[in-house]
């Protein structure tokens, strides 16, 4: 693997491929996803069955405060990539500001999510409310739970990049890859609840 | 002088953003706002669209394109197996409605 001007790594024909982390993470992406697709699956099938209801939920929901939250996961998502490219060229006060910035998206994340929880709770819409809000504060919720593990694993990441003696770059790569699985769990749940008709 | 500023991941989470925002934009034109109106074409859409970043996702910011060929596979069949379900399952539920 050889490095270019822009830190684009090319590929040559002698390096193997190899896989970004630990493989047994790649099962964990592989399960939670198929795990989530359920959910969605079940939303989706009530969903078109009952479509006026569901749109009466929605209609609740803020598009654009959606669209923030997607844009502040997204730019966390390239600076946790950002910083797997900076570990592996060795520059390890750079990825660790990555990591960083990582969660501070993260955090950002978050706060809009309790705000709009607290919104919506102030309007009277709860977990009872509707069919809709019940799936919306499930989905909500239980990517709320996987985002608290994220700031663990972000931990983890800031702790690996800041020892000398415990950088591996199999471990950064791992945490990387939970953080993204968070990420595109979000682009789907986006998706579903605050833009489908 | 070294580069430290990767321009490819730059460049994806610009194309991630810019499709982020074409939510707005079909939203806009199905007439958002207080009464949303149904829509397939919207649904199936955003599905579509959402599995596109995901795709994106998994191949630039998660290194899958430098993966074995086995994970490039299984992660592509993921996304395959996601839209099947994903549209099966509101197709499905129209259909009963």
């Amino acid at each position: 693997m050889i490095a270019t001007a822009s830190g684009t790594r090319v590929a040559t024909a002698r390096e193997p491929r190899h896989v970004p982390g630990q493989p047994d993470m790649w099962f964990f992406v592989l399960f939670e996803s198929l795990v989530f697709t359920s959910y969605f699956c079940v939303y989706l099938f009530n969903r078109a069955r009952h479509e006026t209801a569901f749109l009466q939920g929605q209609s609740h929901l803020i598009l654009w405060l959606g669209v923030v939250d997607t844009i502040v996961l997204l730019t966390s998502s390239w600076a946790v990539a950002c910083g797997v490219q900076h570990a592996r060229a060795g520059r390890y006060q750079a990825a660790r500001r990555d990591a960083i910035l990582t969660a501070a998206c993260g955090l950002v994340f978050l706060a809009l999510k309790i705000v709009e929880w607290a919104r919506l709770i102030h309007m009277g819409k709860t977990f009872t409310s509707s069919q809709f809000f019940q799936y919306y504060f499930f989905l909500t919720g239980i990517h709320c739970v996987h985002l608290l593990i994220g700031f663990i694993v972000l931990g983890v990441l800031v702790v690996q990049l800041s020892g000398e003696h415990r950088r591996s770059q199999v471990v950064v790569e791992t945490c990387a890859t939970y953080w993204h699985t968070v990420d595109f769990f979000w682009v789907l749940i986006f998706a579903l609840l605050y833009v489908v008709r | 002088m070294e580069t430290t500023f990767n321009r490819r991941l730059f460049a994806v989470w610009l194309v991630l953003v810019g499709i982020t925002l074409t939510y707005l934009w079909i939203d806009h034109a199905v007439g958002g706002g207080a009464l949303p109106k149904t829509s397939s074409a919207v649904t199936v859409a955003a599905i579509c669209l959402a599995l596109v970043k995901v795709r994106i996702i998994m191949r630039e910011f998660m290194e899958v394109r430098h993966a074995p060929r086995l994970l490039c596979h299984l992660t592509d069949l993921l996304v395959v197996v996601m839209a099947a379900a994903l549209l099966g399952a509101y197709a499905a539920g129209r259909l009963v409605a």
